[in-house]
């Protein structure tokens, strides 16, 4: 019989593209507000779970080992998952696994990147992604993996540049409400992100994310504990992970399917049936404005090449029918990988608990879900989280 | 020396951690550690790959049949991924393909600004399935011409300069009519 | 029939060379650009103390791992650069595995008052002795040409 599971509080840093403090220093402090919010001490963790992506980025081999002093690991089971950018919310889903089956009441969650160390630009070890015989003799930059992608998408759908623009224009804006951010900003326009620069077309430099160093931590109880913390528990609602093969020049690009089927599998679990009236919001992953269309197609709250539109007519705003991206999302707090928890899961849970401030969605949401894309376009990994 | 003097109205209450500057690395201002590691690799081809390159190297694209699956696949692999079985012949195919995807990246490979834009893409290959093919870069044309499903050929590398790698071909380009 | 084909060309290739090729800049760390600012200027190192279990960190951090609580800046105190050898080995090999040609001395060193160690090496071979328990201090850079890393360390003398 598989436990309920509860969030009882959440932390994360400031991101920015080059902090000063050690990955575990990191941990730490990201951890220690988690724990002080959901009001529980080291001795009270029966387990962590630590999600970090490629060791390549902080420069330290099982830098999951490396990491976990600061992550309260010392001396308790441990482990590290990673899969890519998908990672973010795989790292929650590993640790509601930990509490479910119930071997742990308690179980916290730690997300740590630091993406800076990584000298002159972590591109370069994103360059050691690809196929060493097929790929990399071509010498890609990985900004033409996403271009072509987006073309693909573009091009099937019909879809116009300032629509997508509109997005990342959503995000920075709505970021401005986040106390971590690292790109929000007010005045955003979609002439400004039209007019930045062509890196790799149709990629322009304002529709990406930045690369950046952060940590963010969630504390996890079991249903039967819950009631010693707090008498309006949060609670995952389902999980789902799906990945497609790396063979990406085998596949059409312009639909996530990985994407759809972890959807499916959350939602299952979850219990919604239909998910553009279930879900009251969503936090897509979106390192790229058109990746937070092409996942919000994925995860089936709107039809294939519809949800551009969406934001044209105001649906994702934080005040509309289906708001997006409430805490700004990748392309307005930062990008530190496995740290997007902070803004996928956490943000989740702040939202639901009435806790966001100036980011609080109006109304009353009850369903939240996240999601994060990691890999060659591969991964997907989705949580549902629900007040009571 | 917690950083976060800063409290917030909602969640999160603050936001630790120091925001290192570049002036401030290149200013000394703080103290760092460089290290440069080297590693080499020798990696396995494996044996589909083994025969892809060699085909590659007498200037041919292979591809491989899963009679399971009932599809020809490109670049061509031991196991079909799909049924999990292992693939059956070797097929021939022409060096002719179809735009699947492409961009024009005004970034090189390491990052840096060029002027002339890289055209670079992916193939689908004739002769194999829909949308099995692979990357690699696009010559002959500019980059207002460029489309999603435009007709290409490769471009092969002379005889004598080819190794037996993806560079064997140094380009696709456009399949004008009567070639 | 890849699994099934008899492998009968020697000359098909077989493997692929290449590199993973990235440089690392690795900021010291909050707690750690203090201790290695105070050495780049002073001949002594930091410590300091958690105020619930009193375990003295030398090299010093932001927490204590086992309590899980910050340490405050008034629980950094100065310490001396001396030591006690607890571990030691004679290295006959480099890191890539090439004979060295000098033995080197590898120990690992009790920080004097307080709990850490610090990894270095001996400044005298012997082949023979017995290293374990024998007081080291640190020989560091000139000041003026050290750089705030853990290099400022040259290797240890003994007393």
């Amino acid at each position: 019989m598989k436990k309920d599971v509860a969030v009882l509080g959440a932390g994360m840093t400031l991101f920015r593209r080059r902090l000063k403090e050690t990955g575990k220093e990191l941990s730490y402090l990201a951890a220690k507000q988690a724990m002080e919010e959901a009001g529980i001490q080291k001795d009270e963790i029966d387990m962590v779970v630590m999600g970090t992506a490629p060791d390549a980025f902080d420069g330290i081999h099982m830098k999951g080992e490396n990491l976990l002093d600061g992550a309260a690991g010392a001396n308790k089971p441990y482990v590290r998952v990673f899969n890519g950018g998908g990672t973010g919310v795989f790292a929650p889903i590993a640790g509601w696994w930990h509490v479910a089956s119930g071997v742990a009441d308690v179980c916290l969650v730690v997300c740590e990147e630091k993406m800076g160390s990584c000298y002159p630009h972590p591109q370069t070890a994103f360059r050691h992604i690809w196929d060493p015989i097929l790929d990399r003799p071509l010498n890609p930059n990985l900004v033409w993996l996403f271009a072509m992608e987006m073309n693909r998408y573009m091009t099937v759908h019909n879809i116009k540049k300032e629509d997508i623009a509109r997005i990342a224009v959503k995000n920075k804006r709505n970021a401005v409400g986040h106390p971590c951010a690292q790109l929000a900003d007010p005045n955003i326009t979609v002439d400004d992100v039209l007019n930045s620069e062509v890196m790799a077309w149709p990629v322009q430099r304002l529709d990406i994310s930045p690369p950046s160093d952060g940590a963010a931590a969630i504390v996890y109880c079991s249903k039967d504990v819950v009631g010693k913390y707090t008498d309006d528990p949060i609670y995952v609602g389902g999980v789902g992970w799906n990945i497609d093969s790396t063979m990406w020049t085998n596949r059409d690009l312009y639909f996530p399917r990985y994407v759809a089927l972890a959807a499916k599998m959350c939602y299952k679990m979850a219990g919604i049936h239909n998910p553009t009236k279930d879900i009251d919001f969503a936090e897509p992953y979106d390192p790229f404005d058109y990746k937070e269309a092409h996942h919000t197609e994925g995860l089936l709250l709107c039809k294939k090449g519809e949800a551009p539109l969406l934001t044209k007519e105001g649906v994702t705003a934080r005040d509309g029918d289906l708001p997006i991206c409430p805490s700004g999302g990748l392309l307005g707090v930062g990008n530190p990988i496995a740290a997007t928890m902070g803004q996928k899961v956490c943000e989740l849970y702040w939202q639901l608990a009435g806790k966001a401030g100036k980011r609080q969605i109006p109304g009353d949401p009850r369903v939240g879900v996240g999601q994060a894309w990691g890999d060659i376009m591969q991964m997907a990994t989705v949580i549902a989280l629900r007040r009571g | 020396m917690r950083m976060a003097e800063k409290k917030y109205e909602g969640y999160p209450k603050e936001a630790p951690g120091t925001h290192l500057r570049t002036s401030d690395i290149r200013e000394k201002k703080v103290s760092y550690t460089w290290w440069e590691p080297e590693v080499q690799y020798a990696w396995s081809v494996g044996h589909a790959m083994s025969e892809f390159l060699k085909g590659l190297k007498q200037g041919k694209i292979l591809g491989i049949h899963c009679k399971r699956c009932k599809r020809v696949i490109t670049p061509p692999r031991s196991f079909c991924e799909y049924c999990y079985g292992p693939t059956d012949e070797w097929i021939e195919l022409p060096d002719t393909g179809i735009i699947e995807t492409y961009s024009i990246s005004y970034l090189d490979p390491n990052a840096n600004r060029i002027e002339e834009p890289i055209l670079i893409g992916v193939i689908d290959i004739d002769g194999a399935d829909e949308h099995h093919g692979f990357m690699h870069y696009f010559g002959e044309m500019s980059k207002d011409e460029i489309k999603i499903g435009m007709k290409v050929k490769a471009v092969w590398k002379p005889e004598n300069e080819r190794e037996g790698a993806i560079t064997d071909i140094k380009y696709f380009k456009p399949l004008r009519g009567g070639e | 029939m890849t699994f099934g084909e008899k492998q009968t060309d020697p000359t098909a290739p077989t493997h692929w060379r290449g590199n993973m090729q990235a440089d690392y800049l690795y900021p010291n760390g909050a707690a750690g650009d203090k201790f290695f600012q105070h050495l780049k200027n002073n001949d002594s190192f930091l410590a300091c103390t958690c105020k619930k279990c009193n375990k003295t960190f030398c090299p010093p951090r932001l927490y204590c791992e086992d309590c899980f609580e910050e340490i405050p800046d008034n629980a950094w105190k100065e310490v001396s650069t001396t030591g006690t050898v607890r571990l030691f080995t004679i290295a006959n090999l480099d890191a890539h595995g090439e004979k060295l040609e000098n033995p080197k001395v590898m120990a690992l060193i009790d920080i004097e008052n307080t709990d850490g160690a610090i990894l270095g090496t001996i400044d005298l071979v012997d082949l023979n002795k017995d290293y374990s328990g024998l007081k080291v201090r640190a020989v560091l850079r000139p000041l003026g040409q050290r750089e705030g890393t853990i290099k400022d360390i040259i290797h240890w003398e003994l007393v």
